[in-house]
């Protein structure tokens, strides 16, 4: 069940070209369908204990191993689910697109891709995968087929190319000191092995390279200009999804192998300057899109701050900082759909689309952190792991999450006193249905309502991502199901 | 000027610190422990007499599945990007035909080239080769005759169908290991004689699903190319 969810969208992808066009519109979403339905599953059997497949049968540290623990089979789900509510629409401005079924194809396997990353445990196995997403990604960012999103795509091609290949060096450099790609394997022989500077460098390098896709302070550069040009619905799938799958292989590195303070203080550092620079772009931005693009790059440098909080009590922030946005970002990426670009022609939206300006209103409370809402607990969970620790760094970041929250708010409020002001702005009827972004409220709301429930789950999985033993003595037991084969015929 | 002298200076600093790592490797035997392990039990657990092959496909073969995915997902960016727009006419038999000697020279060349693609993906699991490099190949034999004559190039809906089934037929093998209670892409039918035609059991089924793929897909993308080439 475990590969399930990768092969099918694989299987899908692969098949979709060949078939009927009745059958290519069903395909997709009834696969995503199921990868769901496997993602809770397997969500569900980890709060017992987490589940192994050795791929192909081989003893763990020669083969490659999928590890389902709480928040992979949660991150599965929530792919699915994202992937089905951003399915690119086949008639977008009411005219068919003769290009859905390419862009059908490199969704499946973006959330085929995904999938992996959040269970693989072995290192170049989730290179691989990242790749493949990375190269999904490049194709639907060009796919609006407007020169500039063309251009935005050739730079954001190279500089995915350069972490690509950074992050290469360093899991030769890690292959290299150590011997093997197996996480487990490698969590065993890090102490002696790959805690000393040459092993730092290739985290480094990893870090960087896997850091392009999760909009990691230095190499984010990318992020405003092709979420600006890029279908929205694509900028969504970027910035909600794949960003956080690329930030889940960062941090499974981070637990496993590399549990010493200078790795943690690196994502600190980058963490809370990626937290500034989003924050303050985002504050100058005159561009509904980039603006978005901006306090994407904000949030994702809240949840590398969170992760680098030592314990399942950073975790547990992260996860919830993580998954927060997952439901935050798409959403207001769909609200820019229906509204476009241009900031000074939103004056006065709420009049002509009053549900969709309510909408904003609410994820914008939530991104800011206003009490019953989600986002409230992530920032809750964020600044008290974070005043938990020793004063100097961790401290400051404190401060800076805290400050910038008041930066967030000015913006935020600003792009509400537009919509609700008096004057009336240009911007042009409703090109879209707000259902999409309607679900993700819903979704939102029930998170908020049920978030006394959702504490002791939550919990269990940080726990459960942070115990090194567990995951390693897993690995290494993992059941294969075949008698080792012998040379003789059969 | 400014952003020249900053992508000199960038390319300085990161040739720098690839030397300085260089520098700081120990010498000597790097610890290979997976590699090693592999080697000791390959022959033996897999049946292919080419190790390679049963790492990239047996120990390693989800790797594989992403490495076909990653290049469809090229493919089939390519085909966004490009697809749609207005398309050279298709070139007549007198512009585009290739002299005497190209069209013979293909002519010869065309069923060689075919048998040494299938061979070089059918002996994959015995010596140096497999799906990939002959699926090269393969595409070199459907592309080569385009040259000679433009008119008579295969069509797209064929390529397109042998790259999406091959791609399927890879995912089936590994499926059809569920179905007999073993992981995703566990080698079945047993591994036969070390060195036989017949061994290593699914492998050279995989390796030619993965030839066929690779094959059709880069045929496919050169041809497209080569039809945007007079537009642009």
């Amino acid at each position: 069940m475990i590969a399930l969810t990768v092969a099918l969208p694989l299987l899908a992808a692969f098949l979709l070209p060949l078939l009927p066009a009745l059958a290519r519109q069903f395909l997709g979403p009834l696969v995503l369908l199921a990868v769901a339905a496997f993602g809770l599953c397997l969500a569900g059997n980890a709060l017992d204990a987490p589940s192994v497949v050795a791929i192909g049968d081989f003893r763990p540290p020669l083969g490659i191993v999928f590890y389902a623990d709480g928040v992979a089979g949660l991150f599965v789900f929530a792919i699915a689910v994202v992937t089905l509510l951003l399915w690119p629409c086949a008639t977008p401005n009411g005219q068919p697109d003769p290009q859905i079924t390419r862009k059908h194809s490199l969704t499946l396997l973006m959330a085929a891709a995904s999938c992996a990353l959040a269970l693989s445990g072995d290192l170049f196995n989730i290179y691989v995968f990242y790749e493949l997403a990375a190269v999904a990604g490049y194709g639907l960012a060009a796919g609006s087929r407007t020169p500039a999103a063309q251009v935005a795509t050739f730079r954001f091609t190279l500089l995915g190319s350069l972490g690509s290949l950074l992050a290469l060096i360093g899991i030769t450099l890690i292959y290299f000191r150590a011997g093997s790609l197996n996480l487990a394997h490698l969590a065993e022989l890090a102490p002696s092995t790959l805690h000393d500077p040459l092993g730092l460098a290739g985290f480094l390098l990893i870090l960087l390279g896997f850091g392009v896709k999760s909009e990691l302070f230095l190499v984010n550069s990318w992020a405003p200009e092709v979420y600006a040009t890029a279908e929205s619905r694509v900028s969504a799938l970027l910035a909600g999804l794949i960003s956080k799958l690329a930030l889940l292989a960062v941090v499974r590195l981070l637990v496993l192998v590399f549990p010493v303070p200078e790795a943690s203080q690196l994502l600190l550092v980058l963490g809370m300057l990626g937290i500034l620079t989003g924050e303050l772009a985002a504050y100058r931005a005159r561009d509904f899109r980039r603006l978005l693009a901006w306090s994407s790059i904000g949030q994702l440098g809240a949840a590398f701050v969170a992760f680098a909080i030592p314990g399942p009590a950073g975790l547990m922030a992260g996860i919830a900082v993580a998954l927060h946005h997952l439901m935050v970002k798409p959403a207001l990426f769909l609200l820019a759909e229906r509204w476009g670009g241009n900031l000074a022609q939103l004056a006065g939206a709420a009049r002509n689309s009053p549900i969709a300006a309510a909408l904003f209103v609410l994820f914008a409370l939530s991104l800011i952190g206003v009490p019953p809402l989600p986002g409230f607990w992530a920032k809750y969970l964020l600044l008290s792991g974070l005043a938990g620790e020793p004063a100097g760094l961790w401290w400051l970041a404190g401060l800076v999450v805290l400050t910038t929250t008041v930066v967030e708010a000015v913006y935020l409020f600003r792009i509400i006193g537009t919509l609700y002001g008096h004057q009336q702005g240009s911007v042009m009827q409703s090109r879209t249905a707000t259902t999409g972004s309607g679900i993700f409220a819903l979704l939102l709301v029930g998170t908020a309502l049920s978030a006394p429930l959702l504490a002791a789950p939550l919990q269990k999985m940080a726990t459960q991502l942070a115990d090194t033993d567990g995951y390693v003595a897993q690995v290494i037991s993992a059941t294969i199901t075949a008698p080792q084969r012998s040379g003789t015929a059969p | 000027m400014l952003t020249r002298y900053g992508s000199l200076l960038f390319a300085t600093g990161f040739a720098f610190l690839l030397f300085s790592l260089f520098i700081a490797l120990p010498m000597g035997e790097p610890p290979t422990l997976a590699g090693q392990a592999i080697l000791n039990e390959a022959a033996n657990s897999v049946g292919a007499a080419n190790i390679v092959t049963s790492v990239v496909l047996a120990y390693r073969g989800i790797d594989t599945l992403g490495e076909l995915s990653i290049l469809f997902a090229a493919a089939t960016a390519v085909g966004l990007v490009l697809g749609g727009q207005a398309r050279a006419p298709r070139p007549s038999k007198e512009d585009g035909a290739g002299g005497f000697i190209l069209q013979t020279g293909v002519d010869l060349l065309f069923p060689l080239l075919l048998v040494v693609g299938f061979y070089i993906i059918l002996h994959g699991h015995l010596t140096p080769g497999g799906g990939f490099q002959g699926g090269v190949v393969l595409a070199a034999a459907l592309v080569l005759p385009v040259l000679a004559r433009p008119e008579e190039s295969p069509s797209p809906a064929a390529l397109a169908w042998v790259e999406g089934l091959a791609g399927a037929a890879f995912i089936a093998t590994g499926l059809a290991a569920l179905a007999y209670d073993h992981a995703f892409l566990t080698p079945l039918l047993g591994a036969g004689q070390l060195g036989d035609l017949f061994s290593a059991g699914t492998l050279p089924l995989l390796y030619l699903a993965v030839g066929l793929k690779v094959g059709a897909e880069l045929a496919k993308l050169l041809l497209r190319l080569a039809e945007e080439g007079p537009a642009a």
